[in-house]
């Protein structure tokens, strides 16, 4: 692997550990003196591919692979007008479709195929679909409303449970406080003696305790931190979609005869065909054959073809 | 399924009338690629007639038969069924003096126990014939691929033997009280091996065989079975596919009545015959064969030791661009 480096100056990370490459939408880096060096008036060329780019639109690489960031950059402006959600499609599969278009779309800009067709095809769609667009821009998807109505819920827990870890500590500590008086009480006027009266407070105040420790436990948790509930809830299993396509029907093959009509597996049974064949072995049957296999298939052999009958013309049809 | 097959489609023929052009055309081809210049006198002479050509099928299919019949281990009937409708569909389309019927007999058997899952290793194959094995598993193997491209892949084939069984069972299930049909069987079964000499698996459908056989047997054992064709078999059926059903039997039942007999001693006549007329490409034993097959060797070679030199080539310019291999 090659050490990381800015293009122009050649320093490498391992040289200038402080090195930061920055990006632009071009997807070729540079360090960030080079940056400050360059674009002094704000705006220039890339020294790589001549693009004319802004200094303000610079950002710090997080990939090691500019063309990743390229195409971050890319996917984020695209997604910016592509913004329909499932909920806009009719079936699954179209959805799918859209989200194929806009991949090769993503993917023509950031490998340079196409991109004068392919930027004329976003501009299209933007002014065709100007409105939509605007509308999704305001409307949350299904996705992210789920999100923040976890976001919600976890936050209310959390306070909750915050609400009531303080409860207990003001509760415990008045206790406390009283045990301690009690006993300062009774030892100041009890007729006992004092270490009578220690191990009697410590024998009470112990089981007191145990039962705070007990009903201290928080509340079971019935969803992990990322809002999925646990054990077997059914509720929250992705059901694939249903979709609005006509389903396939499974039509029953009609087979070429060229004689009687073929008796059925459930014919073979009831006519009794079977206590005519060998039956099948326990081991055959573990292996999937039956006798009525063997049984249907001598019985369509021996009708199939039977109306056989070559046609000629001139050929004499009299019986002989 | 025999009414979508294509033994149906390509290997059932209208009738003996279309089946003796074909073969007329073979015969007729074969002679105007290798005797142009003969009269018609000499034709006969030299070469083989149609009906001679006709008697030295006939007379293999019949060694085919016996064949079969001793081979170890013993086969099952389908399997004898199989190679001899492989011989005789090779031979529609082919001249007998174009191949010459012993060689192709033995690649049929040998290919249709594989066909029928009844497989023999070729060695165990062969050892069932006397003289030079090894040459026997040469020819086997070499006429084997050009066999199944003569009869186009079709290697499917419908014999009458399960269709009797077929035709059995019903009777055994369908019109038990009236007859025994084990006492059927016999003679059915060898009516059906009567069948597989003429060209009846070429001309009609296997269950009308089957049928055919069931019936002359019946007749044979003194067992009325038309109630049972007409009112259990056939029921539901129109007029008109019962008529033609019951022609195509009388059909059968005549053609393997009136077989021809074979006349033996013309064979060893014709088979002399054949030696001298027969194209030599295809003769294992001739040296043109043998020069032709050398040249295929050859070819293969060459186009062997031309990709080697291509890999060579590339080789040597791979070694040009990352430099010798030992740099040290």
């Amino acid at each position: 692997m090659d050490e990381q480096g800015c293009p122009r100056c050649k320093t490498t990370k391992y040289r200038n550990p402080s090195l930061k490459l920055m990006v632009n939408v071009c997807g070729h880096s540079l360090c960030d003196n080079c940056v400050d060096l360059l674009f002094i008036k704000g705006s220039g060329a890339c020294p790589e591919c001549g693009t004319a780019i802004r200094r303000s639109n610079f950002r710090y690489q997080i990939f090691e692979d500019a063309q990743v960031e390229k195409e971050i950059d890319i996917r984020k402006k695209i997604l910016k007008d592509y913004n329909k959600k499932e909920e806009d499609f009719d079936t699954l599969r179209e959805y799918n479709d859209y989200l194929e278009m806009i991949e090769t779309i993503i993917y023509n800009l950031a490998n340079g195929i196409d991109v004068e067709d392919t930027r004329r095809q976003v501009d299209s769609y933007k002014k065709e679909n100007k409105d939509a667009i605007r509308k999704n821009q305001s409307k949350l998807s299904r996705d992210e409303e789920y999100l923040e109505m976890l976001i919600e819920e976890e936050e209310k827990t959390s306070s909750l449970r915050k609400q009531m870890i303080h409860d207990t500590e003001v509760l415990e500590k008045n206790k406390k406080r009283r045990d301690k008086e009690a006993l300062i009480d009774e030892l100041m006027f009890s007729d006992m003696s004092a270490a009578d009266i220690l191990t009697m407070h410590k024998t009470t105040a112990r089981p007191a305790e145990a039962v705070d420790n007990t009903s201290f436990q928080p509340a079971q948790t019935t969803r992990y931190s990322t809002g999925i509930q646990r054990g077997q809830q059914s509720g929250l299993i992705p059901m694939p979609m249903t979709e609005a396509n006509p389903v396939y029907h499974y039509e029953e093959l009609e087979l070429e005869r060229c004689g009687p009509i073929y008796p059925t597996v459930d014919d073979i049974i009831e006519v009794g065909y079977l206590s005519n064949v060998r039956a099948a072995s326990e081991s055959e049957r573990a292996g999937g054959f039956e006798a009525t296999l063997c049984c249907q298939r001598a019985l369509q052999d021996a009708l199939g073809g039977l109306f056989y009958y070559p046609e000629l013309p001139g050929q004499s049809t009299s019986v002989m | 399924m025999f009414a979508s097959s294509t033994h149906l489609k390509f290997w059932t023929f209208s009738g003996e009338n279309e089946i003796k052009q074909l073969r007329a055309e073979t015969s007729e081809k074969y002679l105007a690629k290798h005797a142009s210049g003969l009269s018609e006198d000499e034709r006969a002479q030299e070469f083989l007639t149609q009906s001679e050509e006709r008697q030295l099928v006939r007379h293999f299919e019949y060694v085919l038969k016996e064949f079969c019949g001793k081979f170890q281990p013993p086969m099952p009937k389908c399997v004898v069924g199989t190679s001899l409708a492989f011989f005789k569909r090779f031979y529609v389309h082919n001249s007998v003096m174009d191949y010459h019927p012993r060689d192709i007999m033995l690649t049929c058997m040998y290919l249709s126990c594989k066909v029928e899952e009844f497989y023999v290793p070729i060695g165990q194959f062969v050892k069932n014939l006397k003289g030079d094995r090894e040459k026997f598993a040469d020819i086997i193997l070499g006429f084997e691929l050009l066999l199944m491209q003569k009869i186009h892949y079709h290697l499917t084939i419908h014999n009458s033997f399960r269709a009797l069984e077929g035709l059995l069972i019903d009777l055994k299930t369908r019109y038990k009280d009236h007859c025994d049909a084990e006492k059927l069987r016999k003679i059915a079964e060898e009516f059906i091996d009567q069948s597989l000499g003429t060209d009846a698996s070429l001309i009609f459908s296997p269950s009308q065989i089957a049928l055919s056989a069931l019936l002359a047997s019946s007749s044979k054992e003194g067992i009325n079975l038309d109630n049972y064709v007409t009112g259990t078999l056939l029921l539901g059926s129109s007029e008109d596919d019962l008529q033609k059903t019951i022609y195509q039997v009388k059909r059968i039942r005549y053609m393997i009545k009136n077989q021809e007999p074979l006349q033996r001693e013309l064979i060893q006549i014709i088979q002399k015959k054949l030696e001298k007329c027969r194209n030599q490409e295809n003769n294992p034993e001739s040296e043109i064969y043998k020069r032709k097959m050398e040249e295929m060797i050859d070819e293969d070679d060459e186009i062997r030791t031309q990709k080697r030199a291509k890999l060579n080539e590339g080789r040597e310019t791979d070694h040009e661009l990352f430099g010798p291999l030992n740099p040290i």
